[in-house]
């Protein structure tokens, strides 16, 4: 799938149809789903909401996506799978017996089930972080909550800041003959301490002058507007209506208890009646809204382009 | 010399199992509550509760769980046979009483004598349930 617009391996990132709605619909989508991800420990719906966040993370972000899902999902397996097998020794089938301490199948199990619910979140924070931007978040919390928007805003903001930073002054500091490859270890520990210590007085000077300029133009006082170009286009009302109501019934059945699993001491799934279905459905439904609404915004690019 | 002392685990607290929160343990609690019978062991001087009940559960293959902390001075028993603490509500766990008193302080510090009577009990009320009326 590669056209002029959309290319593989950047993703759809910022030109998604999504990112184009109101923040409104995107902060609603992406509560809910992160909400009930984090309570849905039943795998049907762990693997679903896992399944829906690898694909719409290739989709914005690319192919460089799957590195990044892989490396915060590898750590999370053998981290969470080993903490939980070694700390927990409930669950009936034993595997062997480690010290006077159990090993059991269903502490392996529930540690990966933890390592995928905590991989799904991670994978749809990052999937957020493209689609929420700053001033969304200012716009969405500006009113209500000014100081705390303010600091969310900031903080998204610095950390690809201080990693730019630190780039220039590691440059800096090659170009000056000081750099970290071909010494000692000792050397290029030292060096980068060095590099670090300026970076650090660099960011603490200009987050002063940051802070004064901000407060001069009034950043943070209650009721201060910014600019911005949000309004509800056409279908939206219904999206948000539809997003809401789907968001509801599957945060409704959780509450319900048709996403729950037991696992100690052995694993019990609920059995998947027709409101699990129902439920499952829905979830999916939910999950898929923003993937439709790009590959609209993809075919319909395509269409204008070849009109053209 | 040979010192022997006995040891018994109950849960008659929950033979109804209405009152388990977690309904995958119902299975596995059984219907007279006895979890072990009372049973004559042996020990070494010097041993305490906590390490005879790790040693029989150990040998007859009766699941149980414990960790270390500081506030018991030792081992703190988790869960015996699956059922595990907070299973029957919040006020619910292990408690153990020797020779028909509750020490109420960790099993890592009652050291075990000849000829004692060890119970372990599950409590679904902090111990009021079970018969222990030291603390109110």
């Amino acid at each position: 799938m590669v056209t002029d617009a959309y290319s593989v391996r950047e993703g759809l990132g910022e030109a998604a149809a999504f990112y184009r709605s109101h923040p409104l619909l995107n902060f609603s989508y992406f509560a809910i789903v992160i909400g009930v991800t984090m309570f849905a420990m039943h795998p049907v719906f762990l693997l679903s909401s896992f399944f829906m966040a690898w694909c719409y993370s290739i989709l914005l972000r690319g192919i460089k996506a799957i590195r990044f899902n892989c490396l915060v999902l590898i750590p999370a397996i053998l981290l969470m799978t080993l903490f939980n097998t070694l700390n927990v020794h409930n669950g009936v089938t034993v595997l062997f017996y480690l010290n006077d301490n159990r090993i059991t199948l269903e502490a392996i199990i529930y540690g990966l089930a933890s390592a995928i619910m905590l991989t799904s979140v991670i994978i749809w924070f990052s999937c957020f972080s493209v689609i929420v931007t700053a001033d969304k978040f200012i716009y969405l919390f500006g009113r209500a909550a000014p100081v705390l928007a303010l600091t969310l805003s900031m903080i998204m903001r610095y950390i690809p800041l201080l990693q730019h930073r630190f780039r220039e002054v590691a440059a800096a500091q090659r170009c000056m003959g000081r750099g970290l490859k071909g010494s000692s270890w000792i050397k290029r520990i030292r060096q980068f301490g060095k590099e670090v210590s300026i970076l650090i007085a660099w960011s603490l000077e200009a987050s002063i002058e940051s802070a004064d300029s901000m407060e001069a133009r009034g950043y943070g006082l209650r009721g201060r507007s910014s600019f911005h170009l949000f309004r509800f286009a056409g279908g939206e009302k219904v999206l948000l209506a539809a997003i809401l109501l789907l968001g509801g019934a599957v945060v409704a059945a959780c509450a319900a208890g048709s996403m729950s699993i037991y696992y100690y001491p052995a694993i019990l799934l609920p059995r998947f009646t027709v409101l699990q279905w129902i439920s499952l459905a829905a979830y999916l439904g939910l999950m898929s809204i923003p993937m439709v609404l790009d590959m609209r915004g993809i075919h319909e690019w395509k269409l204008s382009h070849a009109a053209m | 010399m040979i010192h022997t002392c006995t040891l018994e685990i109950r849960c008659d607290t929950v033979v109804d199992t209405s009152k388990l929160e977690n309904e995958a343990v119902i299975p596995y609690v059984p219907a007279n509550g006895v979890i072990l019978a009372t049973t004559e062991v042996e020990y070494t001087p010097g041993e305490n509760v906590f390490e005879v009940l790790k040693r029989v559960t150990r040998d007859q293959g009766i699941q149980m769980e414990f960790r270390d902390d500081p506030l018991y001075s030792g081992a703190y028993i988790e869960g015996i046979n699956y059922l595990y603490e907070f299973d029957g509500g919040t006020l619910s766990g292990w408690m153990y009483k020797v020779n028909g008193q509750f020490p109420n302080y960790g099993c890592s510090q009652y050291f075990v004598e000849d000829g004692d009577e060890i119970v372990w009990m599950y409590t679904c009320d902090l111990g009021r349930d079970v018969g222990d009326n030291s603390t109110w």
